[in-house]
């Protein structure tokens, strides 16, 4: 499937601010899924970017702005082909959950077994993904049913929850919006032992309606490792397995690691910040 | 079709431009990498714009010299420090592609101020669908006729009044212009109203227009008339084509212009030059097209050898634009090198040279037969909410055996353009 | 829409109208020198067209300085030295129409051009010497189509009123003006001008209908300027002229709302409720005086109304029939 994306970030500043630094992390990654064909990155105020790989391989951009400035304007505009990622005609079923143990030592999957910035592994989250569980051994089946868990349980309502709001704030008050829904996800999966990361991309909604949720903005979801499948999405805003119609911009631990745009900057206290993302289909001879 | 001649000779004389029925055909794959190329190079150039006219980090971190910027013919000290309506200068751009031996694209030059032949481009394919509809629908060749619309939608994107529908016109020089066609035609395939200048007044920082029901306020004005001739008040006094006051609506946001004020510096051929290093520096990556090799004629060591091979390379007028002021070198006599290497020495801001690119050729119909035939390519640019190009482009082919020459004001020719879907 | 357009598709049919008038006139008048073989001189026969057609200084001028102006004829329908000439006329009809190509039909664009480049070619200028009726025919028949066109292939919007303004208010100058011609020597006109004037206005056997009695100068008068039906006559043009300011304004008729209305409305009472035996006491040429000087305010007004801004008109002189000084063109170069 071929996509085009265009995500513009706007800061905008009630006074001038200076000094700003800034990361962003939005270049669609190069993986079996997807290749990413072009993607240009510009900031307004016109500033130089310079690129560099993160821990998780993402690539990042970094720029300043030090002159003053009562907006900023990261604009990202990206090309990708997606393929097919899963057979859904054969799920991955299979990995149970004592196979899980192999997995600990693996250097690929250690840091998504770990505690993170947003992510806490406590006693109450543990037990509400035993719950969850129930009888099931499978991975596949586990994580499945953790992400029709959230996405049945969980009310979407915009406003009650902020960037910061961590893991088990979200699981204790089980709404939020897409980047919680996901932070839960990882929560509960690790909890269990399952390698599980966060990803942040977007998401192109190819039903007739757009009924579904995260596609005007970007979009976050989880992924557990699955052995001899190897990452398997799961997007518990919308309970979708993730598929051809999703496009990875970032892996981390959590949001903290894979932040679109982020930066500091000195004066004034005030941002209004307005995100717009669009996402095209391109078109295929009639 | 007809379009006007500019020179020494002919004045305001009317001529067909000569349409080849041979369709260039360029392969799904080719064209996304031209549109990623293109899409790449305007937001550089829209980069370096806002750049220049504030503060330009470019000149003081050493990427482009400050003299290059600031002495360009089109540089505009008004606009410093002006924020143009959504940040964009480069509205509609054209940038010329040619192929080298290796059939690689580069681009020759970029056309950021107005940009014209899309009215060719429009009705050759009109001509095309008429003349072979059974080939055109067996390749699966992709459409061109949304251009109005995305234009459309690209003006009323710039509109200070969102609140309500945008009042978008073309203003075109009038009658006498070589383009005047083409701006008519746009103007009618918007549904938009085509002005002159004296159909504009300006009054307390507001643009009108005259009707028959009175004055009727503009929010965007797609301008077919160089930044000189745009407000007698503050660029050329004895302009004729343009609205007093204007500048002074547009400085004051209450209209907007594409393209913007100021653009004529990014189309230079000295700038040009310089595009591929600003691609580096802004974006942060290579050059999807290159350009064509360049010396420029300020560089003491490139001066030396331009003079050394006039008779090798094609040299060009910076500011110049559809093929005039040209030195084609290799057909040149020596009394035209005697003069160009003049020029050269009293001017060397004022002219770069380019080795002679073997254009491709492409199967053109002459007389009762096929043969070969340079040809180039001006794809169309739209830079707006979104940037979108028109799959294909005017192929310009020139019409002379052997002639490298394309530009429709030096006897070229044109073809349809067919970008296929697979 | 923009008063330019307005201002174009006015001059547009304007300049077509007078085209056609002038062919009649001068068509009617070679046969008439014709018919009068060796009368005094051909220059008695003629002096009412650049009478009509208030040309007689440009005649003048233009003559001495080239002999093939002397000829009348030439001068009114071929001469590039007479700014009115048919000639010049249709070529700025062109111009006007280049301007609102896309307000115009394919077929009416077609037309003009077509009889533009019969008029500068060397076969008009042969067509002239050796087969001048088919000279006229053509471009009499050129402005009946010409108008046939506009009527029926565009739309009856706005830019319709205005050619129709332009229209009719030519029309009701020229015919006023060829009927002036016969107070031209101050004689009672013989039997042959007042037929040649009805020639001149296409309208000899409309006239006949209206006019069992015969042909007198008081009956051709009185049908030029009062016949209700004959769609030449002043009084039918200053209706129609009335109508279209009305259509445009969207103003209820009898009332106005612009000066060009309220003049028109009173040239038209002054029509309505006057008679030929008025006219003669006044005397037919001073009443077709004032009748032009009405025509030129009307004129005046509808520009000031629809096309130039109030705050701009006060360093505006403009003459009728002659082309707007607008502002220059200039050459851009193209990219």
């Amino acid at each position: 499937m071929r996509l085009r994306i265009h995500h513009r970030t706007e800061y905008t500043y009630p006074q001038p601010v200076s000094e700003s630094a800034n990361e962003v992390r939005l270049k669609p990654r190069q993986n079996r899924w997807q290749d990413c064909d072009s993607c240009l990155i510009s900031v307004l105020p016109a500033a130089p970017l310079t690129p560099y790989l993160d821990l998780y391989q993402n690539q990042a951009h970094r720029f300043q702005v030090t002159e003053p400035h009562i907006r900023l304007v990261v604009d990202s505009r990206a090309r990708v082909t997606t393929k097919p990622r899963i057979d859904f005609e054969q799920l991955p079923y299979g990995m149970t959950i004592s196979d899980l143990k192999q997995l600990q030592e693996l250097e690929s999957c250690y840091p998504f077994l770990q505690p993170s910035h947003y992510i806490s592994l406590d006693r109450e989250i543990w037990r509400q993904a035993v719950d969850i569980q129930g009888q099931s051994t499978d991975v596949f089946q586990t994580a499945y049913a953790i992400m029709e868990h959230i996405f049945d349980v969980y009310d979407y309502r915009e406003g009650t929850t902020v960037v910061s709001t961590p893991a088990h704030e979200v699981i204790q008050q089980k709404t939020g919006v897409c980047q919680d829904f996901a932070h839960a996800m990882v929560a509960l999966c690790r909890s269990l032992r399952m390698p599980t990361r966060y990803v942040s991309g977007y998401f192109f909604d190819a039903t007739h309606d757009h009924h579904l949720r995260g596609s005007q903005a970007s979009h976050a979801w989880a992924e557990v490792y699955l052995k001899d499948v190897g990452w398997v999405g799961f997007d518990p805003t919308n309970r979708k397995v993730v598929d051809e119609t999703y496009i990875t911009l970032a892996i981390g631990r959590d949001y903290q690691d894979v932040a679109p745009v982020a930066g500091t900057f000195y004066g004034g206290s005030e941002t209004l910040l307005n995100v717009d993302v669009s996402i095209r289909r391109l078109e295929r001879a009639i | 079709m007809t379009f006007t001649v500019t020179g020494d000779t002919v004045h305001g004389t009317e001529r067909i431009f000569p349409f080849d029925l041979i369709p260039r055909v360029i392969p799904d794959a080719e064209w996304q990498k031209i549109e990623q190329g293109l899409s790449q190079r305007i937001i550089a150039l829209n980069l370096f714009l806002n750049d220049i006219y504030h503060g330009g980090k470019i000149i003081a971190d050493g990427i482009i010299p400050e003299d290059v910027v600031k002495s360009a013919a089109h540089y505009r000290p008004e606009m410093v420090g002006v924020d143009v309506p959504k940040d964009i200068y480069i509205h509609i751009c054209g940038s010329d592609l040619i192929r080298d031996g290796e059939g690689n694209y580069l681009v020759l030059e970029d056309n950021g101020r107005c940009p014209s032949g899309v009215s060719y481009l429009l009705e050759n394919r009109e001509a095309m669908k008429r003349a072979v509809p059974g080939m055109y629908r067996a390749l699966g060749v992709r459409p061109v006729d949304d251009y109005a619309d995305l234009l459309r939608k690209t003006l009323e994107f710039l509109s200070p009044r969102q609140a309500q529908s945008p009042v978008c016109v073309v203003l075109t020089p009038g009658l006498y212009n070589s383009a005047y066609f083409e701006h008519s035609f746009l103007a009618r395939q918007m549904g938009i109203e085509i002005v002159e200048g004296r159909d504009l007044v300006a009054i307390d920082g507001y643009v009108y227009m005259r009707t028959t029901r009175g004055l009727v306020q503009v929010d965007v004005i797609y301008r077919r008339i160089d930044d000189d001739f745009l407000d007698p008040q503050v660029f050329r006094e004895d302009s004729m084509l343009g609205v007093p006051g204007l500048m002074d609506a547009y400085l004051k946001g209450n209209v907007a212009l594409a393209n913007a004020v100021g653009t004529g510096v990014a189309d230079d051929k000295v700038t040009y030059a310089y595009v591929p290093d600003m691609i580096r520096y802004y974006l942060a990556q290579e050059p999807i097209i290159d350009n064509v090799p360049t010396y420029l004629g300020w560089r003491e060591g490139d001066r030396r050898y331009i003079l050394e091979h006039l008779e090798e390379l094609v040299v060009k007028a910076a500011n110049e634009s559809g093929g005039y002021g040209m030195l084609m070198g290799p057909s040149s006599t020596k009394e035209e090198r005697v003069v160009f290497a003049q020029r050269i020495e009293a001017e060397p801001r004022n002219y770069v040279a380019q080795p002679v690119v073997s254009l491709s050729r492409h199967p053109t119909i002459c007389g009762d037969h096929i043969e070969g035939r340079h040809v180039d390519l001006r794809p169309f640019v739209l830079y707006g909410e979104d940037i979108e190009i028109i799959p294909g482009g005017l192929t310009r082919v020139a019409l002379t055996k052997g002639s490298l020459v394309v530009n429709s004001s030096q006897g070229g020719g044109s073809k349809d353009t067919w970008v296929l879907y697979q | 829409m923009l008063s330019r357009v307005a201002d174009s598709l006015y001059w547009l049919s304007r300049y077509i109208e007078h085209a056609e008038n002038l062919a009649r006139l001068v068509e009617v008048t070679r046969r008439d020198s014709l018919a009068i073989r060796g009368a005094s001189s051909g220059e008695s026969i003629w002096r009412p067209i650049l009478f009509a057609s208030d040309l007689e200084d440009e005649y003048e001028n233009a003559a001495s300085d080239d002999e093939k102006n002397a000829d009348v004829g030439y001068f009114v329908t071929l001469s590039v030295d007479n700014p009115d000439s048919i000639r010049r006329c249709i070529a700025l009809a062109r111009e006007n129409a280049r301007v609102v190509r896309d307000q115009i039909s394919e077929e009416m664009w077609v037309e003009l051009n077509s009889i533009h480049l019969y008029l500068k070619s060397q076969a008009a200028e042969q067509d002239y010497l050796q087969d001048p009726d088919r000279l006229f025919r053509k471009i009499i028949r050129f402005s009946v189509v010409f108008q046939g066109l506009t009527a029926s292939t565009i739309l009856h919007d706005e830019g319709w009123q205005f050619s129709r303004l332009g229209q009719f208010i030519e029309r009701t100058d020229k015919t006023s003006r060829i009927l002036d011609t016969l107070t031209f020597t101050g004689d009672e006109p013989e039997r042959s001008e007042l037929l040649s004037v009805l020639r001149a206005c296409s309208s000899f056997a409309a006239f006949r209908k209206e006019y069992v009695d015969g042909v007198s100068f008081r009956n051709v008068a009185s049908f030029l300027l009062f016949s209700q039906a004959f769609p030449r006559s002043v009084r039918f043009c200053l209706r129609r002229l009335d109508e279209t300011l009305h259509a445009i304004s969207g103003v209820a008729p009898g009332a106005f709302s612009n000066e060009a209305e309220r003049l028109t409305g009173s040239a038209l009472a002054q029509i309505n409720f006057s008679s030929v035996d008025e006219v003669w006491s006044r005397g037919l040429h001073k009443s077709i005086d004032d009748l032009q000087v009405r025509l030129n305010n009307i004129g005046q007004q509808i520009y000031e109304t629809y096309v130039h801004l109030p705050f701009e008109i006060r360093n505006v002189t403009r003459t009728e029939g002659i082309p707007l000084d607008w502002r220059h063109q200039q050459q851009q170069q193209q990219q």
